[in-house]
């Protein structure tokens, strides 16, 4: 699986874009776009602000306060979306982009026992299921690692030398250090 | 129940099974090896037949900053263009948008009428210099019957349409068909069996990927004789107007879809409403020739596949020659005519000299706007093979193409219209209601619930089993069980725009089919029953559109492609490309699920690379209509609708097709731009990647545009590079002809990554131009 993590402003802009890899069942961390998706990802990541829109001053689902991640929301081909919402407005996109065999697409779905490569593939469809965005389990780890994310946002913005009004970019090693690292512990 | 008069059951074909499903590669017909030659352009016949999309592709007509253009006005009661101020459209049609599609959907189903001459008749209107005798000349004015024809509904009240049309076909009906349209595709493409009908193509479409070759060559037209034309075009800024974007290679593309629709047990739009039987005066005895043509069609080799109905109505015709017949003597036989057949027949009065277009009143034959696109690919074809460059349409007098108009009008208002609204009543009493009632009900429950229906599940199917009409072996209902006749009553509504009586109709047919396991014909009624609803133009609440409307758009196309033994992929292109039109209309809050049934044509694989280009356009089109609200736009989905445009972009780049790739690129520009605003003029794009990406598209394009005019200037030698581009181009111009030249040996899409170039191969061509000039 290989994951796009990106923070727009309120303004549609990125402040913050990093790509990686699972580091679940073996994973090396690395993300694994192809050319072409890679071009795509910044496109996708801003057409689905038009969902996160929708989701985020549409009727509300939960009783009382509004949620703060927003679960699973868009969907391009297999690129899936998941977002959280700051207070101010700043918009956390999580792109998702499981492995073919994952969605039962490639050529080892049919006989994924026989792979060589079997060992992940194998541990995979061992646990019974194909990748789905709506999981509980899935949903539960990028809720954890946006949490993560969110209070090292929220000690970055803290920060009175960096301008937030002004939508600057986030240029510190340290808090890509720690989005590495929450990556690296939930997804 | 008389013994099937097919007794040979024809096994469902496994082999075709692929082969139909995935779309194939299409070099079997001979027209993908002329794809390659370029156009020349000096040909006026040829134009003629690109005209539907060459006049229109700068800027609709309808719209008002359209620019005159010049080319020969076609006759305006045939123009697609005069068709928009259709009546009943929903009345909360938006500013913006036209129910364009929607016509044509209406215009799509319309009554078939078979047409049969004797042979004087066809030779008559052979020596006129019609090939393709009566047919072809009744043909181009069905389309359109002139006047407004007021059609009754199944309430009583009357209204007029002014765009009813019917389709002219051929007599043989679908006497090559056989019983799976899978087969039928493939009958298409051998040569050996179409051979005993005519030396004509079979006017039968449904083939998704002959749909995809004409707008090809339409588009390959296009993108040619522009370039020379007029070079204003692609440099032309594009306004933000949704519907600027709805190409005339769509229109096309939904047209041939529609033309043509295949012969098959499962729907009955293309079975015969009605038969025009022609006998010419010149017949010794017209009488005894009419009986011998009606029993030709009845029982002998005119005679339908078993389950098409054969009771429909027969319309005679006496084609009087005003030359060297005896008007007299016609007339007398026309008044015994009309003793016999009441009103269900005429006298056609024709010239039977040949006419030449510098003739006093000689008229162009109109080109059917409603052709199959395997004949129109056979008609490009012939005229790009010909070598003389004269129009070879033949043209006819105008006092013929009164009498025709005279005819076609009497056919429909007095015959074909009444013929079905009575039809229509009398089954709705008689079959529909019946079924409707208790009795039904208790009936078709019993039909299920029957304890000793054994049979019904088991592996020994339809012909002992009295519970079910499904012949599941052969896969069809005869014609004369309950199923297919509300099938025909509903279709027949629905051609006679009742939609209210169609809806209702089909949804009571899907739980039937669904109930015989008849998947096929359970994907039919739930097509045509979220069409249905979808046409009707009273509102549509949400509830009822995201409930019932797309499960059984859902339903349609599941049972088109998986459940059944043989995938029909074109039914199911049929029906989301058709849903997604509908719903377009229907306002903001539909054009999500509209984007959505286009996203999922795309995801099924159900077009190739021409209609996956044209679909994304209309995915991108689906999400403009979501403006949003308020300052801020809340609820748009115009980043959508602009990533979408920017695919279809790399889409058209990669297939070679410049101008159209420029366009949908201006239109992402113009939505990027009202979403995120300007900044200096220049469009605000949040992220570098997206800009760069862009940029680098913008610069392909360009490149691919100046290479295909620079094919075009190869005569005209070192023609002068413009001033504005910059270097890295020239080089481009320069060397492309010879590139595009060994592409099109190849017959492929010229991928030209112009970026891409190594610096060995850059060198090389530079000494290949070098050697170029020393020539």
């Amino acid at each position: 699986m290989s994951y796009t993590f990106t923070i727009l402003s309120p303004t549609d802009t990125p402040l913050f874009t990093h790509s990686f890899g699972t580091s679940r069942s073996g994973g090396d961390g690395i993300p694994r776009f192809t050319s072409s998706e890679r071009a795509l990802i910044p496109f996708i990541l801003h057409s689905a602000l038009d969902i996160v829109e929708d989701v985020q001053w549409g009727p509300s689902t939960s009783a009382g306060s509004a949620p703060m991640y927003l679960k699973h929301i868009d969907k391009y081909q297999n690129n899936f979306i998941s977002c959280w919402i700051t207070g101010g407005n700043v918009r956390f996109l999580l792109l998702t982009r499981p492995r073919d065999e994952a969605l039962g697409l490639g050529p080892s779905s049919s006989g994924q026992k026989g792979s060589l490569a079997g060992g992940r593939a194998g541990l995979q469809s061992s646990s019974g299921m194909l990748y789905s965005p709506t999981n509980a389990a899935t949903e539960e780890a990028v809720k954890n690692f946006f949490q993560d994310v969110y209070e090292s946002w929220l000690k970055t913005i803290m920060n009175p030398f960096f301008n937030v009004g002004k939508g600057d970019v986030v240029k510190s090693p340290v808090f890509r250090a720690r989005v590495a690292a929450a990556a690296k512990k939930y997804l | 129940m008389n013994p099937l008069q097919d007794a040979t059951p024809r096994p469902p074909k496994y082999a075709d099974l692929e082969a139909s499903v995935i779309l194939p590669k299409q070099r079997a017909s001979p027209a993908s090896s002329l794809t390659s030659l370029p156009y020349r352009r000096s040909n006026p016949s040829l134009h003629k037949l690109f005209e539907s999309t060459s006049s229109l592709a700068g800027s609709r007509p309808s719209s008002g900053t359209a620019t005159p253009t010049p080319a020969s006005a076609p006759p305006a009661a045939l123009s697609p263009g005069s068709r928009q101020n259709g009546t009943g459209t929903p009345s909360s049609l938006q500013p913006g948008v036209s129910d364009e599609y929607r016509i044509l959907i209406q215009r799509a189903f319309v009554p078939h009428v078979a047409v049969v001459a004797d042979v004087e008749t066809e030779t008559m209107i052979r020596g006129k210099g019609i090939e393709g005798g009566l047919l072809q000349l009744l043909r181009p004015f069905g389309e359109t019957v002139p006047g407004k024809i007021t059609i009754r509904d199944s309430i009583g009240a009357s209204k007029s349409h002014a765009d009813f049309g019917i389709r002219f076909v051929g007599a043989h009906l679908g006497s090559g068909l056989a019983s799976l349209p899978a087969t039928a595709r493939n009958s298409l493409e051998d040569p050996s069996r179409t051979s005993h009908t005519s030396m004509r193509p079979r006017s039968i479409g449904g083939n998704v990927a002959q749909v995809e070759e004409v707008v090809d060559r339409h588009l390959q037209y296009f993108e040619f004789n522009a370039h020379t034309a007029a070079s204003g075009i692609p440099g032309e800024p594009h306004t933000l107007a949704p519907e600027a974007n709805s190409s005339p290679f769509y229109t096309l593309y939904l047209r041939r879809l529609l033309s043509g629709l295949p012969l098959v047990p499962h729907e009955t739009f293309a079975h015969p409403v009605a038969s025009v039987i022609a006998v010419s005066s010149r017949n010794p005895n017209p009488t005894e020739e009419f009986r011998r043509l009606y029993a030709k069609q009845r029982e002998g080799e005119l005679r339908p596949p078993p389950w098409v109905d054969n009771e429909y109505l027969r319309y005679y015709v006496l084609v009087h020659e005003e030359e060297t017949g005896d008007i007299a003597k016609s007339n007398q036989v026309f008044d015994q005519m009309k003793r016999h057949f009441g009103l269900n027949c005429h006298l056609l009065r024709l010239k039977s000299q040949q006419c030449i277009p510098s003739d006093d009143d000689s008229v162009r034959l109109p080109t059917c706007e409603w052709m199959s696109s395997a004949e129109e690919l056979a008609e490009i074809q012939q005229r790009e093979t010909a070598d003389d460059i004269t129009d070879p349409t033949p043209y006819i007098p105008e006092s013929d193409i009164t009498a025709i108009r005279t005819f076609v009008r009497e056919l429909v208002a007095q015959s074909i219209v009444p013929q079905m609204e009575r039809h229509v009543a009398t089954w709705n009493e008689q079959v529909l209601a019946r079924r409707r009632g208790i009795s039904g009900r208790f009936m078709s429950l019993s039909k299920r619930w029957t304890p000793f229906g054994s049979s019904r599940n088991s592996s020994s199917p339809a012909l002992g089993s009295s519970n079910t009409n499904y012949d599941s072996l052969q896969g069809f209902y005869r014609p004369d069980a309950p199923e297919a006749i509300m099938r025909k009553l509903a279709d027949y509504s629905f051609m006679l725009r009742d939609w209210k009586l169609a809806l209702s109709t089909y949804d009571i047919l899907r739980t039937d089919f669904n109930n015989d396991k008849a998947w096929r014909h359970y994907a039919g009624a739930a097509e045509m029953a979220a069409l249905s609803a979808l046409m009707s133009t009273g509102p549509l609440t949400s509830k009822t559109r995201t409930e019932n409307i797309d499960t059984w758009i859902e339903a349609a196309s599941y049972s088109y492609t998986d459940r059944d033994r043989s995938a029909a992929p074109y039914y199911a292109l049929r029906t989301l490309a058709l849903s997604l039109e509908l719903l377009r209309l229907r306002g903001a809050s539909a054009a999500d699920d509209a984007a959505r049934w286009a996203s999922r044509i795309l995801e099924m694989g159900l077009v190739g690379p021409v209609g996956n280009a044209l679909f994304t356009e209309r995915v991108a089109a689906c999400y403009a209509i979501r403006k949003g609200v308020g300052a801020h736009r809340m609820g748009s989905r115009l980043r959508k609708a602009a990533f979408f445009a920017v695919l279809a972009a790399e889409a058209w780049f990669r297939l070679g097709k410049s101008l159209q790739a420029e366009k949908c690129l201006d239109v992402a520009m113009g939505l990027y731009g009202a979403r995120g605003g300007y900044d200096d003029g220049v469009v605000k794009i949040p992220f570098a990647q997206m800009r760069e990406f862009i940029e680098e598209l913008r610069q392909q394009i360009l490149g691919l545009r100046m290479s295909i005019r620079g094919l075009e200037s190869e005569e005209g030698a070192e023609e002068e590079v413009e001033e504005s581009v910059v270097v890295e181009e020239t080089e481009t111009l320069d060397k492309s002809p010879r590139m595009h030249r060994r592409s099109l040996i190849g017959a492929v899409a010229p991928a030209t990554d112009l970026a891409g170039l190594t610096p060995g191969l850059e060198r090389e061509r530079e000494e290949e131009k070098k050697a170029d000039h020393f020539e």
